[in-house]
């Protein structure tokens, strides 16, 4: 699988090349600005492009920008964003741009837990979605008492946040440690009490679910 | 000094019957300020009501409602009595053979033909009294509704407001000389209306010339208050002179109310010139709290980190060293420290990850207030209702202490208010960025609790003002104005 960095931390794109190539990644370019990322990607046409998002010469929110601008361009190519903090505007923007699949926003905590983290990887390459849990959890706080929301038993909201991450059933059956039959029951019984319909493919889910997280919720 | 005060309580009550005439016949938004609180002592609360900038508007408007009116009552009762005159004449043509300009009309057919003139007359009259009822309601909105900090209503529409005065006024005018050409030529009695009219024009303008240059007013070194006062005694005072001028020109009587107006003025100056003195002592009291406040906020973060982050890393580099040591003879208790040291790191980033977004949130300096507050909505427990109105990024200090205004405000409504729901409006006024938070819950905030007490220092170090009212039984309101250069 071809991948292209962009960080501008040279420890931190140095870990990440090494730890990508023990894994089994080709990295076929390491660039330390959203221009040269923008550049590298055109040319190189890689399966994924994992970005940082403050890079210079603003330092704001370059990297967001040139994943948007990379959507443009090159549909095909996955993208990967990771960062010190997460904002879930950031994460909406993705989203609405890749409407297809292939996008991740990941907090660079993530990493650490290497597994997760190449599992998480390999998934944004093939068409899935990577959400970070920060993300997640700050969409499930806001609704939590409200409506249909209480309803949920504690192990449907653990199945519910592993969804939104952008988890398989088969993902969230081992994150859970339960088969892969009990997670398609909590699942059903999930878009039963939400009232969602039947989404086809995990991304697809996704978008359902964080569409019904990202509804105001009701005054009580 | 009582006589003053309650001079200023007399033209409150009326500016408040005003006021709801305004809105009840005009279709005004005009709503008055509250009333600004007296200080104690008779020369300080003297001194305070001249330096009250919605006493005088509502004055120039009360000014302008007497003078307008009347007026406007003499216009109203001639154009209607000429009108009907004209358009009744081929009743009564016969016995009088009224002369219109140097036509006289003896035959039916001619008093017929002169009826469109009396029905031109009350169509134009009908679209001056529109025009009017405009300016007044205009009018009404910015001088009554707005507050002592800066103006409610957004520029372009007083500035439009004054160009429908200034437009009727001009109307009226050519009215008034062509009845008079056309009637009884000699005497030139429109002088009266168009010097009474002009006299709350020319206030008008003045005042909107004061609220829309305040760096020149700076320059002058005068207060809004005092720049509005000064227009208006000046304006009466010509008004007088030039009523003196078109009477007897005998005795020259306005000297009074000149000298009257003059030692008001001279009062009013001398406030102006010892609250300089007070503002500068302010000043240092208001910098003292900022430093003091980033003073306390610097401990904060240094004790944050010296029990959170370093603690922690201390604890991981022991665990890795452990790891280190069994590596050989136990891999699998290497492996439990080794995980655990992860997990400890990942707390340690979550930590410094917080301490970060307290200290400057990454989206504010990313995206500006607007996004910053939308996503300080998101991540509340309770639903928000952002409406920012922001067009241009205001100075980063403004931006920095606006979103903390709200972000604490937001925190405080979650946790004690017992409140459903927040509403947040940033907007423009004027030269002010104001923030308001209000929420719907049970109030009774304390104003000098710890987080409030900090934003206040934050907003006045930036020269704003910083209210909370918070009746018990709620709801609670913040609101904080920022000085800002755009």
């Amino acid at each position: 699988m071809r991948v292209v960095i962009a960080e501008d931390l040279a420890l931190l794109r140095d870990g990440l090349e090494r730890l990508l190539r023990d894994n089994g990644f080709d990295v076929v370019a390491s660039v330390a600005d959203g221009d040269a990322l923008v550049h590298k990607t055109v040319s190189e046409r890689p399966d994924l492009a994992i970005v940082d998002i403050r890079l210079p010469p603003t330092f704001r929110d370059e990297g967001v920008r040139a994943a948007l601008e990379l959507r443009r361009r090159v549909p095909e190519t996955a993208i990967l964003v990771v960062s010190q903090y997460v904002e879930h505007t950031y994460a909406t923007e993705l989203l609405a741009a890749a409407d297809s699949g292939g996008v991740g926003y990941l907090l660079k905590d993530r990493i650490m837990d290497v597994g997760d983290f190449v599992e998480a990887v390999r998934r944004v390459a093939s068409g899935g979605t990577a959400l970070d849990p920060e993300v997640v959890a700050q969409l499930i706080t806001r609704r939590r008492n409200r409506g249909p929301f209480d309803r949920l038993t504690p192990r449907e909201l653990e199945v519910l946040g592993l969804m939104a991450e952008g988890r398989s059933n088969a993902g969230i059956a081992a994150a859970l440690v339960i088969s892969i039959g009990a997670v398609e029951k909590h699942v059903a019984r999930i878009f039963g009490k939400l009232r969602l319909p039947p989404a086809e493919g995990d991304h697809r889910r996704v978008l359902a679910v964080l569409a019904y997280l990202q509804q105001q919720p009701a005054p009580l | 000094m009582p006589a003053l005060l309650g001079y200023r309580w007399s033209v409150r009550q009326v500016a408040l019957l005003e006021a709801w005439l305004a809105r009840e016949l005009v279709g005004s938004r005009a709503a008055l300020p509250p009333a600004s609180p007296r200080p104690r002592g008779y020369w300080r609360a003297g001194q305070s009501v001249l330096a009250d900038a919605a006493f005088w508007r509502q004055q120039a408007y009360l000014f302008y409602r007497a003078t307008a009116g009347w007026a406007l009552g003499v216009a109203w009762t001639t154009v209607i009595a000429v009108a009907g005159y004209v358009i009744f004449l081929p009743a009564y043509y016969g016995p009088t053979h009224p002369q219109v300009v140097t036509w006289r009309v003896d035959r039916l057919s001619e008093a017929f033909a002169v009826v469109p003139l009396g029905a031109v007359l009350l169509l134009v009259w009908a679209a001056f009294t529109q025009l009017f009822a405009r300016a007044s309601r205009e009018l009404a909105s910015g001088l009554l509704g707005t507050g002592a900090t800066g103006p409610t209503v957004d520029l372009r529409r007083r500035r439009r407001a004054l160009a429908v005065h200034a437009g009727a006024y001009g109307l009226l005018a050519l009215v008034l000389v062509a009845i008079w050409a056309l009637t009884s030529p000699g005497y030139f009695w429109p002088e009266w209306a168009l010097l009474s009219l002009g006299l709350p024009l020319a206030v008008h303008g003045w005042v909107e010339l004061v609220e829309s240059r305040p760096r020149l007013r700076r320059r002058f070194g005068a207060t809004e208050a005092l720049a509005i006062h000064a227009g208006v005694s000046a304006a009466v005072a010509i008004f007088l002179v030039l009523v003196w001028a078109l009477t007897t020109r005998a005795y020259f009587w306005p000297v009074w109310a000149l000298l009257g107006l003059a030692a008001a003025l001279a009062v009013h100056v001398g406030a102006v010139l010892r609250g300089r003195g007070t503002r500068i002592e302010r000043l240092e009291e208001t910098r003292a709290g900022a430093v003091d406040a980033q003073d306390t906020q610097l401990r904060r973060i240094e004790r944050d980190l010296h029990d959170g982050a370093q603690a922690r890393l201390v604890a991981l580099g022991m665990s890795l060293g452990m790891a280190e040591q069994r590596l050989g003879d136990d891999p699998e208790a290497a492996r439990a420290l080794v995980a655990e040291a992860r997990a400890g790191l990942g707390e340690a980033l979550r930590e410094l990850r917080d301490l970060a977004r307290g200290i400057h949130p990454p989206i504010l300096s990313d995206r500006g207030l607007e996004a910053a507050i939308g996503a300080l909505g998101a991540r509340s427990p309770l639903p928000v209702d952002v409406e920012a109105d922001v067009p241009e990024r205001p100075a980063p200090g403004v931006e920095t202490a606006a979103y903390f205004v709200a972000a604490e405000s937001l925190a405080n409504a979650a946790k004690h208010s017992g409140a459903t729901s927040v509403r947040v409006r940033i907007e423009r006024r004027g030269d002010l960025l104001a923030v308001e938070v209000e929420d719907n819950g049970l109030g009774g905030a304390d104003p000098d609790g710890n987080g409030l007490r900090g934003l206040r220092r934050r907003v006045e170090a930036l020269d704003g003002t910083f209210t909370v009212t918070s009746p018990a039984g709620g709801p609670t309101v913040v609101l904080a104005e920022l000085p800002c250069a755009w």
